[in-house]
């Protein structure tokens, strides 16, 4: 399978801080996918990584197999939306095309015009007096226009009303769905994103906590519910994501890896939304505990 | 990027050759009446005392008294028209980085096809381009404009407002204002401290330029006239008087920053020798310290290529410090 993102022990550093470490994953080609974690959990360092505006302080990060920092020619296969859809606001979005024209070697004008006619957008208008929906549909067409292999979008939708996201969403996937472009988007709620989104990158205080296609990450977690748990193995788990425990009775989410055939426990599906903030809640506790000094 | 470049600052282009319009429509009528009142006055001929009469010396000395009794003030006017480049720096300098970072449009343009180093090269470029011509065209004015008012001074072109003014050091300075103002912005992120960064360093160094270098860019020489007799030596108008003071016979400073003329077999107020009163003994001399005024272009040069210098280590400084922002 071919790997458009790969980040090996990936880590960027703010000072002391470390905004990104040990960050190991893959992204395979032609996938939609979800970034996904709280505020401040690294997705936007890990995409200025990805689209070569940060230099790596460790490990390495490749896009088409290419290290992307300081690699001007890679950058023609790379679109990128930063977040808050940043664009010259005195420039009308016809400007912006031109501009786009001149900056880029390889630029379909013609497309860009065409979506935002279709979107209704006015050409002559300052961009800063758009409305924000408006104003990040430019920044998507911008983005489209460089025909781009990998399409990187920082919190598209964080500042749209709902039903500017539907629209901004519904519009991403029709253009990229037959080009085949990979896409990765990022967001700090997952049910902007998850009706659009076939694989998932969970990042929470620095790390990556989950990465998988959402059908696999579907299929290998299940809800156990069953009498109090020790923490002793339970067959066919692998491990426990995250447990809640009343006096008598555990709910457990677990990773598995085979059937669970124990009669004492009950199993239930889980939705991608459970999984994902079983993963968070388990790195928030991590953290808060460590940065207050105190054991978990 | 040229057509980016032209479509983001073609506005503050707009205003800055529209304020330097103004400023002509206001300077060139003044230069003038200048030129008029100098000519008028005849005092074009008081430019080399030795050739006048004795009354043709008094007719200029009533002249240039005269001349700078109308036109003194304008020497607080060069004074303002000395702060001009570093405005340049503030408002063209100052916001070509730090105005992309933060409204956060550095993340659109450097993502483009063009590198940001390329962007970084070409923008600096053009700007400094456009602020040379502008420095250009500044300093040809103001040499034509302070002429009248230099030529009336004692002190002549090297003299510390009308040096700074006119020649070529303008493009020096305007050029180091605005690559400091760049800096600042790569350093600072942020328009409002970057601009107030930059105008700090700019007065920073022009004065530690001004008072710690300019004075020993060519050794300084020194003349010597006596305190009795025909006074101040021929040539001496123009030249950049750095020190003065009274030597003894056998050389030791008697008095500091002052000078004394008595006339030939003058005596002092009291009837005994020129200067006795002030605990001068016989053989005592008038000392200076000075540059002379033929070393101007010279002067300027030295001084343009170090306000160059520094702007090309600034720009190169600040080319590396792009690529490290994201």
């Amino acid at each position: 399978m071919e790997m458009v993102l790969e980040a090996d022990r990936l880590g960027k550093r703010y000072g002391r801080t470390w905004a990104l470490r040990d960050c190991s994953l893959h992204l395979p080609a032609g996938r939609i996918a979800a970034l996904v974690g709280p505020n401040g959990a690294g997705k936007s360092t890990l995409l200025h990584l990805a689209v070569g505006l940060l230099k790596p302080d460790e490990g390495a990060v490749r896009v088409f197999g290419r290290s992307p920092y300081g690699d001007t020619d890679g950058l023609a296969d790379i679109g990128f939306v930063a977040q808050d859809t940043p664009l010259y606001r005195d420039f009308t979005a016809a400007e912006l095309v031109v501009a786009g024209g001149k900056l880029n070697r390889r630029w379909d004008a013609a497309l860009a015009r065409t979506r935002l006619a279709q979107l209704g957008i006015p050409p002559d208008k300052p961009v800063g007096k758009l409305s924000g929906g408006q104003r990040a549909q430019v920044a998507l067409a911008l983005a489209l226009a460089k025909q781009p292999r990998l399409l990187l979008l920082d919190e598209p939708v964080a500042s749209l009303d709902p039903l500017a996201r539907r629209e901004f969403l519904q519009s991403l996937m029709g253009s990229v769905a037959d080009s085949g472009t990979t896409v990765l988007l990022s967001s700090h709620l997952l049910a902007d994103l998850e009706r659009v989104c076939d694989y998932l990158i969970v990042l929470n205080a620095a790390q990556v906590q989950l990465t998988g296609s959402v059908d696999d990450l579907v299929a290998g977690h299940r809800q156990l519910v069953g009498p109090r748990h020790d923490g002793g193995p339970i067959g066919g788990v692998a491990h426990v994501v995250r447990a809640s425990h009343t006096d008598r009775q555990s709910t457990l989410l677990v990773r598995t890896d085979g059937p669970v055939t124990d009669p004492a426990w009950t199993i239930r599906d889980v939705s991608l939304e459970d999984v994902v903030l079983a993963y968070l809640a388990d790195g928030v506790a991590q953290t808060s505990h460590s940065e207050w000094g105190v054991a978990a | 990027m040229i057509w980016l470049t032209w479509r983001q600052h073609r506005k503050l282009a707009f205003y800055t050759l529209l304020g330097f319009l103004v400023l002509a429509a206001v300077l060139v009528p003044i230069g003038l009446s200048m030129r008029h009142t100098f000519a008028d006055l005849g005092l074009a001929q008081c430019l080399r005392p030795s050739t006048l009469s004795e009354t043709a010396a008094q007719t200029c000395e009533v002249g240039l008294r005269r001349f700078s009794d109308r036109y003194d003030s304008l020497n607080l006017v060069a004074v303002l028209l000395i702060t001009l480049p570093v405005l340049v720096g503030l408002f063209w300098g100052a916001p070509l980085v730090a105005r992309e970072v933060e409204q956060g449009t550095h993340r659109f343009v450097w993502t483009q096809g063009v590198g940001r180093t390329r962007w970084a090269l070409v923008k600096f470029g053009l700007v400094g381009g456009a602020v040379v011509l502008l420095a250009v065209g500044y300093g040809l004015g103001m040499s034509w404009w302070v002429e009248p008012l230099t030529k009336a001074a004692h002190e002549g072109r090297l003299g510390v407002i009308v040096f700074d003014l006119q020649g070529i050091v303008p493009i020096g300075y305007t050029l180091f204002a605005v690559a400091l103002g760049i800096f600042a912005g790569t350093v600072f992120k942020r328009m409002l401290p970057a601009m107030g960064i930059t105008l700090a360093g700019y007065i920073g160094v022009r004065a530690a330029v001004e008072i710690l270098a300019r004075p020993h860019y060519q050794p300084a020489k020194t003349q010597t006239f006596p305190i009795e007799g025909g006074g101040i030596p021929e040539g001496d108008r123009g030249n950049w008087v750095l020190a003065v003071g009274i030597r003894d016979a056998d050389g030791t400073m008697v008095a500091e920053n002052t000078r004394i003329q008595c006339p030939p077999g003058g005596k002092g107020p009291d009837g005994r020798a020129c200067g006795a009163d002030l605990g001068l003994g016989p053989g005592a001399y008038n000392w200076e310290m000075y540059q002379p005024a033929d070393r101007f272009w010279l002067f300027q040069s030295i001084e343009t290529g170090i306000f160059v210098a520094l702007a090309v280590l600034l720009l190169y400084l600040a080319v590396r410090r792009v690529r490290r922002i994201a």
